[in-house]
C-alpha cells in the first residue's frame, strides 16, 4: 500500500504549485498578514516543493527579481503561465515594484504592473498604484437572471484596462480601511469559443445592457476590512469581515453609472486542535443604477464556478444583485491533506427587495485539499447541483 | 488483474520518483564486527544524501537489514554489561557518571561567540528552513546563527538550546548551542568571505525578523564542527571508506536508542540530513566522528513554525490513520487531537498526556528505530531516567524563555514524558512488549 502513496507523491511533484487564481491582489492586501496559524503541518513533498520554491525565489530576487508566474486567471481560462518581475526589498522594504505577464493555453492574457509603498508611517499607512490589462476571449454568458437556461451559453471577449490608486490606513493590526480612485476602460467583442454562439448573436442590448457598446468608467471605492484569520491562504480559525462601497461613473456613454455594495463575512470554527474546522462564508453584492442608467452585463455580479457555487458552470448566473452562502466541514486526514464536505447556496436577483433566503439554488459535494506551511495550494472539489456534477482542480484556497 | 496492474504502476511511479531524486547512495557494505580500537582513516569521500530520496525510500520500502520472523539482529555496539562503549558515535556521560548541574547547563562546545567586537558575517544560510547566517567572532571561531520564526519568538531557538544539552548529556556528539542576542550594528560583512556578503544582504535577512524595543534580535548560535566535514551519515549500512565503521548503523544500539531519546524530546526530524560526519585528529589518530546536529524541530517546534499536534504520532505518509480519518469523515478523533496544548507560541505543540513512548513516530521511518529491541530501548530509558527533575529544570533554563509559564510547561512536560518512558521500558517484568511483538511478529 505504501507504493500508492509514492504514486500520489509523484502526482504532487508534477502537479506543482500555482498562484491564487483570483484577480491579482495589491501589495497592500498581501502585506496585511494576520498572526500565523498556530498548528499547521506540511506534507513532506509539499514542504520540499515550498523549500525549493523559497530558495529559488530568493535566488531570482538576488539576480534581478524575475520569476515564473503560473495561474492567476479567472475560472475557465485553462492553465496559465507567465513571468513576473518582483522586488519587495527596495529601500529597506519600503518600496514594492511588480510587473507580470501571463497567458493561458486558451488565449487568455493578463498583464499588470504595480508600485506600492506598503509601510509608510510605521506600517500604518499604505499607498498602492496598480495597472491591469486583461484580454479574456472566451468568457461565458448564459443570459440575465436566475431563470437563464444552461443551454443558452454564449461566449464573449472581455478586454479591459484598469488603473487604480489606493490609499489606506491600518489603525490597528487587524483593521484596514481606505479609499481608491481609478479609471476603467472596457471593450466587449465576439467570443472565440467555437462551440457556442457569440453573446451579441444571442442577446440584444435590451436584455443584456452593454453587449453592443461599452463605456469608460471612473471608479471610486471605499473599504473597511477586519481580518483576524490565522492565515490568509489556509485559515483554520478567526474571521474576516469586509465592506466595500464602489461607485462606477460612466464617462463616455453615460448609460451605465451605478453604485455597488459588497459585504463579505467569513468565520472559521476550529475544534480538536484545529484538525476539524467548520468554515462559513456569506457574501452579498448589491447594486443600484442611476436613474435612467442600466448596469452593463460585464460589471454585474455573477454566480457559479469553482469559487462560488461548485455545482454550476463558471459565470453561470448574471444579475444586478447576488447572495452567496458557503458552509464547509473540513477534516484533516493526514499531514498536508484535508477533506471537506460542503454546501453552497445562493442566488442572483434583480431587485434588492429580493434579498432573502427564498428561491436559493444549492450545490453540494466533497473536496480534497493539499496544503503546505499555512497555505492550501491545490484542491480538488466535486460539486453537484440541479444542473449536474462538476469536478474542479484549482490551485488556490476556496475561502 | 486490475490490482496487479495498479501495483505495478505505483511501483513504476515510485521507482521513477526515486530515480528523479538523484543518484543512489554509495554502495554500503555489510561488514560485521565490533569497533574496538580506532584505525586511522585515509581519504573520506563526502556523502550527499537527498532528504527527498530518503523520505521516499524509507516511507515506501525501507533500507538496511531488518528483523524477520526467522532472524533477530541484536545490537552490536554493546559491551558485556549491555552498555554502549565510548566510540566515535557515542560517549558515556550523564547516564553512566552523573554530570554536575553546571556541566549539564554548560553543554558541549567552547562557549558562545565573543561579543567584544562585531561578528563578521561570512555567509547567508541557504540550507534548512529557518533564516540564519554564518559568523566568525573576534577569536575567529565560526558559528551558525539561526533565528526564530517571526510569529513564534523563542520557539525554535529555545528548543535547539535545550535539546542540544540533553542530547549531549545523553552521550551523543553534538555541537555547542547558545542563545545569543545582537543588534544590527553588531554584524559586519566579512571582507574575506568566499561569496561576497554586503550590508544589504544582512539588512534583507533581518528585515522580516522580530526584534525588541532596543533593536536586539534573539537567535541561537551553533558552533561549527571542527575538522574536515564529510557529509551526513545514513541510518543504515556503513560508510565504506571508514575502516572504523564496521557495524551497520541500523544495528547500533546508540542509534536504536536514539528513538527513545527522540521520543522524549519529540525530535521528529531524525534524518540523515540532521547528522554530520567530521574527520578529526585526536591523540594522533585521524578518524571519522559522528555528530547529531540541528535540533530546531524538537519539543513543540517545527523549526519554521509550531509543530502540528499530529507530529510524533503519525508519519507524514501514514496510510492507516489517513484511511481511518477519510472513511470516518473525521468522526474518529485520535487522542492527540483531543489533548490540551499550550497557547504560548514559544512552546508550540508539546505535551505529555497523549504521549505513548513506544508509539511515538518521527516524520518518516528510520531504519535504526525500526530495528529497536527491548534491550536497546531499556538501555536508552536507563540513560533518560538519570535526568532528575532539577537537571531538567536547569537545562530548560538555558532556553531562556522570557515567559516563566513557557519554561514551566516545558519542564513539566519533559518530566511526565520521562516518567512515561521509564514506566514503559523499565518498570515491571514486561517492559517493552509492543516493540518486541512488532519486530518478531509475536509477543514475548
Amino acid at each position: 500500500m505504501r507504493y500508492r502513496f509514492a504514486a500520489y507523491a509523484l502526482f504532487l511533484v508534477f502537479a506543482g504549485r500555482a498562484e491564487d487564481a483570483h484577480p491579482p491582489t495589491t501589495a497592500a492586501q498581501r502585506l496585511i498578514r494576520p498572526p500565523q496559524i498556530e498548528f499547521d503541518e506540511a506534507l513532506a513533498i509539499s514542504t520540499a516543493l515550498q523549500w525549493w520554491s523559497d530558495r529559488s525565489t530568493f535566488k531570482t530576487i538576488r539576480y534581478g527579481g524575475f520569476r515564473v508566474k503560473p495561474g492567476g486567471m479567472v475560472a475557465g481560462s485553462g492553465f496559465a503561465l507567465g513571468g513576473e518581475f518582483f522586488r519587495d526589498d527596495l529601500a529597506g522594504g519600503q518600496v514594492l515594484i511588480r510587473a507580470s505577464g501571463r497567458s493561458s493555453f486558451t488565449g487568455y492574457q493578463l498583464y499588470d504592473a504595480e508600485f506600492a509603498l506598503p509601510r509608510l508611517l510605521g506600517e500604518h499607512v499604505f499607498v498602492d498604484l496598480l495597472g491591469t490589462y486583461r484580454n479574456f476571449p472566451r468568457m461565458s454568458y448564459f443570459g440575465p437572471g436566475p431563470d437563464s437556461s444552461k443551454n443558452s451559453r454564449t461566449s464573449y471577449r472581455l478586454e479591459d484596462v484598469a488603473y487604480e490608486l489606493t490609499v489606506g490606513v491600518n489603525p490597528f493590526s487587524r483593521l484596514r480601511l481606505g479609499a481608491s480612485g481609478g479609471f476603467l476602460q472596457v471593450n466587449v467583442g465576439p467570443g472565440q469559443h467555437s462551440r457556442f454562439l457569440s453573446t451579441e448573436e444571442a442577446f440584444g442590448p435590451v436584455t443584456t445592457p452593454g453587449v453592443d457598446r461599452q463605456s469608460d468608467f471612473i471608479t471610486t471605492r471605499g473599504f473597511v476590512d477586519f481580518d483576524y484569520r490565522d492565515s490568509t491562504s489556509g485559515p483554520r480559525s478567526g474571521g474576516y469581515y469586509s465592506a466595500t462601497f464602489s461607485n462606477y461613473e460612466d464617462r463616455s456613454l453615460r448609460t451605465g453609472s451605478h453604485r455597488r455594495l459588497d459585504l463579505r463575512a467569513q468565520q472559521y470554527i476550529p475544534f480538536f486542535s484545529k484538525q476539524r474546522v467548520i468554515a462559513l462564508r456569506g457574501y452579498t453584492a448589491l447594486t443600484e443604477a442611476r436613474a435612467g442608467h442600466r448596469i452593463p452585463f460585464y460589471l454585474q455580479p455573477t454566480l457559479g464556478g469553482p469559487d462560488t457555487m461548485r455545482g454550476f458552470h463558471p459565470f453561470r448566473f448574471h444579475d444586478e444583485n447576488l447572495l452567496l452562502m458557503n458552509a464547509e466541514y473540513r477534516w484533516k486526514i493526514s499531514s498536508g491533506v484535508e477533506m471537506a464536505a460542503f454546501v453552497d447556496s445562493g442566488k442572483v436577483f434583480a431587485t434588492r427587495q429580493s434579498l432573502d433566503t427564498r428561491d436559493l439554488m444549492h450545490s453540494y459535494g466533497v473536496g480534497m485539499r493539499f496544503n503546505s506551511r499555512e497555505s492550501n495550494f491545490l484542491r480538488v472539489d466535486v460539486g453537484c447541483g440541479n444542473e449536474g456534477c462538476r469536478v474542479w482542480l484549482r490551485f488556490n484556497n476556496f475561502f | 488483474m486490475a490490482k496487479v496492474q495498479q501495483f505495478l504502476l505505483t511501483c513504476l511511479l515510485a521507482g521513477a520518483l526515486v530515480l528523479l531524486a538523484g543518484p543512489p547512495p554509495p554502495q554500503r557494505s555489510t561488514k560485521l564486527g565490533p569497533s574496538s580500537s580506532l584505525r586511522p582513516v585515509g581519504k573520506i569521500e563526502p556523502t550527499r544524501p537527498s532528504d527527498f530520496k530518503e523520505f521516499i525510500t524509507e516511507s515506501c520500502a525501507g533500507s538496511g537489514q531488518r528483523h524477520s520472523k526467522d532472524r533477530i539482529y541484536p545490537a552490536q555496539d554493546v559491551d558485556s554489561a549491555g552498555g554502549v562503549p565510548d566510540s566515535p558515535w557515542y560517549e558515556n556521560r550523564h547516564g553512566t557518571r552523573r554530570m554536575s548541574v553546571d556541566a549539564l547547563v554548560r553543554g558541549p562546545g567552547d562557549g558562545p561567540p565573543s561579543s567584544t567586537s562585531p561578528w563578521r558575517v561570512v555567509a547567508i544560510k541557504s540550507e534548512g528552513v529557518t533564516p540564519g547566517f554564518q559568523i566568525k567572532d573576534s577569536a575567529d571561531r565560526r558559528y551558525m546563527v539561526k533565528l526564530d520564526p517571526p510569529d513564534h519568538p523563542e520557539l525554535a531557538t529555545s528548543a535547539e538550546a535545550i535539546a542540544t544539552r540533553l542530547f549531549h548529556a545523553f552521550g551523543y556528539h553534538v555541537p555547542g548551542s547558545y542563545i545569543v542576542t545582537f543588534r544590527r550594528q553588531d554584524l559586519i560583512p566579512d571582507a574575506k568571505s568566499d561569496s561576497p556578503i554586503g550590508d544589504q544582504d544582512i539588512d534583507r535577512l533581518l528585515s522580516e525578523q522580530r526584534h525588541d524595543d532596543s533593536g536586539r534580535y534573539r537567535a541561537v548560535a551553533n558552533r561549527f564542527i571542527e575538522g574536515e566535514l564529510v557529509g551526513p551519515f545514513y541510518f543504515s549500512g556503513v560508510r565504506p571508506d571508514d575502516p572504523n565503521d564496521l557495524i551497520p548503523h541500523e544495528h547500533r544500539r546508540s542509534l536504536r536508542g536514539l528513538y527513545v531519546m527522540s521520543a522524549w524530546l519529540n525530535n521528529t526530524d531524525t534524518k540523515s540530513g540532521n547528522t554530520l560526519d567530521a574527520v578529526v585528529t585526536e591523540d594522533g589518530i585521524r578518524y571519522v566522528k559522528h555528530y547529531l546536529i540541528d535540533f530546531g524541530a524538537s519539543l513543540g517546534s517545527a523549526s519554521y513554525e509550531s509543530k502540528s499536534p499530529r507530529q510524533g504520532h503519525e508519519y507524514k505518509m501514514d496510510l492507516k490513520p489517513a484511511l481511518l480519518q477519510l472513511f470516518t469523515a473525521g468522526v474518529y478523533v485520535p487522542k492527540w487531537a483531543r489533548a490540551k496544548y499550550s497557547r504560548l507560541r514559544s512552546v508550540g505543540a508539546f505535551e505529555a498526556k497523549s504521549f505513548q513512548p513506544d508509539k511515538w513516530k518521527p516524520s518518516y521511518p528510520n531504519p535504526a528505530f525500526e530495528n529497536r529491541l527491548p534491550e536497546d530501548t531499556a538501555w536508552a530509558a536507563r540513560k533518560i531516567a538519570a535526568f532528575r527533575d532539577d537537571d531538567i529544570r536547569a537545562i530548560v533554563g538555558t532556553g531562556r524563555y522570557s515567559d516563566p509559564e513557557a519554561s514551566e510547561w516545558i519542564v513539566k512536560t519533559l518530566i511526565v514524558r520521562r516518567d512515561k518512558i521509564v514506566r514503559a521500558y523499565l518498570a515491571g517484568s514486561k517492559p517493552n512488549t509492543e516493540s518486541a511483538a512488532r519486530v518478531t511478529g509475536r509477543t514475548r
